[in-house]
């Protein structure tokens, strides 16, 4: 059977190279364009994803993320003195000014976090690839991501400049940090984070990190956070699904790419379906015979399903490694596709399905052949 | 290869040499209802036997084409009986006629109906498996077959490799996959030369003295005639005589 659909498909090489760009390009605009909807949301909530805390805790009616309100720091000690708090940790973030050595300013995201010695920060800069990131509490000291180089137009790690017209000087490098917003992050230390954000105030806390105590249950710390006025606390996995959707849902990316996604997938259908149907067409006295010989339908449905299988299959393959070309390409440009196993599973799925419905065609064809039409002409 | 069905009765004016392996009883089709209903065939009525080779003659629109479908169970009579392994099996639904058909009946075309993109033991071999889905060897089968029509050498050539007379060949090699007791060939000579013709109509010829297989041939040709046990002449839908 696979043998026969096989030659087929082969018999007409052109044809056959049409359907497996066809599923191909489908396969990879699935892929790429999947892919960057989870890379953009990974970015989203990269910094909430990478921390340490149990529990994020923000000023309520908070939507966003990035543009969270302060909050006063008193609020910081209430937290901390709350049942089952085993350690908490200040983060501030807002926008600030970052000086280009041209003499202009860019907008960055300043995440300032507690460099408290003695023991590891519930928060710090990850996939640090130069410099020193513990040296984030000298005065001014600031991480900032490789990737952001063009931007913020610097070339090397103690590389200094002003934020807001006070001092900073890049101390360590990070590889892979992006933010949604695409204003460059900037990590400082608190105190520095301060003085590069004065609007702000000098006691304001954007969140507060939570640490349970051994044995405590997370969910009921959370309660007993969530019971203080005007505190909203969630688990990390909460705060960071909260963040992707408000991204997804309130930018539209969401739709944006999965409808790009789907006309893939209607590109291929229609290009399989023509393809098969066209095939079916060309061998339709072929499939006649054999029906009048006594295959039953289900054998040469069997032929036809077995030929969109073989396309998916390659076509799948192909499209996977162009997806991966495509994914190499676009880290070039800073852009983030995730490609990962349950989307390549995902996307198998879909390719096997497309190629199936598209052969529904064709086999409706050869269903209705009337075998005795072998005799006609 | 299947044993004759017993079919004791005998048809009114016609002598039987065995018993026959397949029959038409009265069978009859029509097209169409009310004032567009058309007569295709009416009250035919032919035994098939095997060893037998059949000729069927008859002008363009007299009804040969509409007489072997229903024979061979690609078309449903719309009176009379078709008898086969001892049953009438007129009305039979859909789904049942294809094993019928499977273990009786091999067909032969005017036009060879080969899938070009697979060679000669390919083409008898996909069919033996659609037959027979639980064959054990359909390309060992498959070869023994190209073999017995004398084209073992040319087992792994695509038909557009082939003469017209070698892809009639392959279609007859083909038509015997499953061994079915009956061969039916819709005009298998007019695609081919003389030469060619003769020498596919003495391979069934041969097929039905040292097989005993029944073949049942549509043809435009008389020179054919001098294979043939019987010549059933049709005209107008109905069969004429049976020299």
């Amino acid at each position: 059977m696979w043998t026969l659909a096989r030659k087929l498909l082969l018999h007409d090489r052109l044809r056959f190279a049409v359907a497996i760009a066809g599923v191909s390009v489908s396969v990879m605009l699935v892929l790429v364009q999947v892919g960057l909807y989870f890379g953009f949301m990974d970015t989203a909530s990269s910094i909430i994803d990478a921390s340490k805390a149990d529990l994020w805790v923000g000023k309520a009616g908070n939507e966003s993320f990035e543009f969270a309100t302060p909050f006063d720091e008193r609020a910081f000690y209430k937290v901390a003195s709350v049942p089952g708090v085993e350690r908490t940790e200040r983060v501030l973030m807002n926008f600030a000014q970052f000086k280009l050595a041209d003499g202009g300013d860019l907008g960055v995201q300043i995440v300032g976090i507690e460099t408290t010695a003695g023991h590891a920060p519930l928060l710090a800069p990850w996939h640090v690839i130069a410099g020193d990131a513990n040296r984030l509490s000298e005065a001014g000291a600031i991480v900032v991501d490789k990737g952001e180089y063009k931007k913020l137009k610097i070339d090397r790690v103690d590389y200094a400049t002003e934020i807001t017209g006070v001092h900073a000087h890049v101390v360590a490098l990070t590889s892979g940090i992006r933010s949604f917003t695409t204003s460059p992050i900037v990590f400082a230390d608190m105190r520095s984070a301060r003085s590069f954000m004065p609007g702000l105030g000098a006691n304001a806390v954007t969140y507060v990190l939570v640490k349970v105590a051994p044995g405590e249950s997370v969910e009921t710390v959370k309660a007993r956070i969530n019971a203080l006025p005007h505190l909203a606390a969630y688990t990390t996995s909460e705060m960071s699904k909260r963040t992707r959707t408000y991204w997804s849902s309130r930018t539209g990316v969401g739709a944006g790419f999965f409808t790009t996604a789907v006309l893939g997938v209607i590109v291929g259908f229609v290009v399989v379906g023509q393809i098969l149907y066209s095939g079916t067409l060309q061998y339709i006295r072929e499939y006649g015979t054999l029906k009048a010989m006594g295959a039953r339908n289900s054998m040469v449905v069997r032929i036809i399903l077995a030929q969109a299988m073989i396309s998916a299959a390659i076509g799948f393959v192909v499209g996977g490694v162009l997806a991966h070309g495509m994914q190499a390409a676009m880290a070039k440009a800073n852009l983030s596709v995730a490609l990962f196993p349950s989307l390549y599973a995902a996307t198998l799925v879909v390719t096997i399905a497309m190629c199936s419905f598209a052969a529904l065609l064709s086999i409706v064809k050869v269903l209705r052949l009337d075998p005795a039409s072998v005799f006609k002409g | 290869m299947n044993a004759a069905i017993a079919l004791t009765d005998t048809l009114p004016g016609i002598t039987l040499s065995s018993r026959p392996l397949a029959r038409l009883a009265a069978a009859g089709k029509i097209y169409g209802t009310g004032e567009n209903a058309v007569a295709a065939l009416t009250d035919a009525s032919l035994d098939i036997h095997p060893g037998e080779v059949t000729l069927i003659e008859g002008p363009s629109g007299s009804g040969k084409t509409t007489l072997i479908s229903i024979l061979g169970l690609l078309l449903k009579p719309t009176s009379g009986e078709v008898w086969l392994e001892g049953r009438n099996v007129a009305g039979l639904s859909e789904r049942q006629l294809p094993p019928l058909r499977a273990r009786n009946f091999g067909f032969v075309f005017q036009g060879f109906n080969l899938f070009p993109a697979l060679t000669a033991l390919d083409n008898v071999a996909i069919a033996i498996q659609m037959k027979a889905p639980d064959a054990r060897d359909p390309r060992g089968e498959a070869k023994r077959l190209l073999a017995l029509v004398g084209l073992a050498d040319r087992a792994h050539h695509l038909p557009a490799d082939l003469s017209g007379g070698q892809k009639q060949r392959v279609a007859i090699a083909r038509a015997l996959g499953g061994d079915p007791p009956i061969i039916i060939g819709d005009e298998p000579t007019a695609a081919l030369d003389t030469k060619t013709a003769l020498a596919v109509m003495e391979l069934l010829r041969e097929l039905a003295t040292v097989q005993r297989r029944a073949v049942v041939v549509v043809t435009h040709d008389p020179r054919l005639e001098r294979f043939a046990d019987r010549v059933v002449r049709v005209e107008d839908g109905r069969i004429q005589a049976i020299d």
